[in-house]
């Protein structure tokens, strides 16, 4: 009786041919359906009222919340990668982990960024070492403890698992991100998207606005990652080939 | 559908918000973009050298 190989839901990660299969029609369809979104979104943005106590900063928040959201999912997609790649050493785990890194920490500087922009004429001010704001920083400090664990050691594998452990380490502040606001007292709002209770939800004329630019972000961040991914999957070939060629 | 671009005494707030959006999406893309190309090229061009006649020799 010969060894059994495990099979998983995640398998098709470990070939790298059916990934960039998938991934060259998948990219350009996920980038599509983010400029759709994207552009009907924005038209929307730029549509509603403006809100009776924030006046025509309630725009910003069609482009904060959604970087906010995705600063914190791409940091999970990272923390899911960067375990598959430790555990199962799927060839494209750390691949996919590598790739997302650069993505999340745009997004947390822009939720940081955009944040403070809508915080000064709202709150009074730019910055506040309260428990939300605090921990989005720290979450951007784990982005880029990433990035730099990752180019700081000569050796890939020894840099990958090292950048895979803070990852992991790194995944323990979401929670602390997301339910921060409920936790301490901090000048952030709580939740008033779809998952808030009826009486704090945003009315449907901002809630259309903020479905579509989130569902924009979602997908662009979908396109890219591909992108970057296979982006990976080349240069392993191409450093393979070199290698080859240069033992010849 | 009225488009409302008045931001009024905010403009100096919201602009710089969006604009920020703006150049943050553009280096995504572009260095998204950029990289893949180039490495995809890089691949190509060595795998064209090693499937050259005594390239292997």
């Amino acid at each position: 009786m010969g060894a059994r190989t495990p099979h998983h839901w995640f398998d098709f990660l470990a070939n790298p041919e059916r990934f960039m299969a998938f991934s060259r029609w998948a990219a350009p369809v996920l980038g599509g359906l983010a400029v759709v979104l994207g552009v009907a979104g924005l038209v929307l943005t730029f549509a509603v009222p403006e809100d009776y106590q924030q006046g025509d900063t309630v725009r910003m928040m069609f482009i904060h919340v959604p970087a906010a959201v995705m600063s914190m999912f791409v940091y999970l997609c990272l923390g899911i990668a960067s375990f598959l790649a430790l555990v199962f050493r799927h060839a494209l785990a750390d691949a996919a982990a590598q790739a997302c890194a650069p993505l999340g920490a745009a997004f947390t500087v822009l939720a940081l960024a955009t944040g403070s922009l809508w915080g000064r004429p709202m709150w009074g001010t730019w910055w506040q070492w309260d428990a939300r704001m605090t921990s989005v920083l720290v979450l951007l400090l784990f982005y880029l403890g990433y990035l730099a664990l990752r180019s700081a050691l000569d050796d890939e594998t020894k840099a990958a698992r090292a950048a895979a452990i803070l990852a992991l380490v790194g995944l323990i502040n979401l929670p602390i991100v997301k339910f921060s606001v409920e936790w301490w007292n901090t000048l952030h709002q709580g939740s008033s998207t779809l998952f808030a209770a009826p009486e704090n939800r945003l009315p449907a004329v901002y809630l259309w606005p903020w479905a579509l630019m989130s569902l924009a972000y979602l997908a662009a961040f979908g396109a890219l990652w591909l992108v970057r991914i296979r982006a990976l999957v080349w240069r392993r070939k191409a450093r393979a080939l070199a290698l080859r060629q240069a033992e010849g | 559908m009225h488009l409302d671009f008045d931001a009024g005494k905010y403009a100096v707030y919201v602009w710089p918000a969006f604009a920020l959006t703006a150049v943050a999406f553009a280096w995504m893309i572009a260095d998204s973009l950029a990289g893949a190309r180039r490495w995809r090229r890089e691949a190509e061009r060595l795998a064209a050298q090693a499937d050259k006649p005594g390239a292997e020799a």
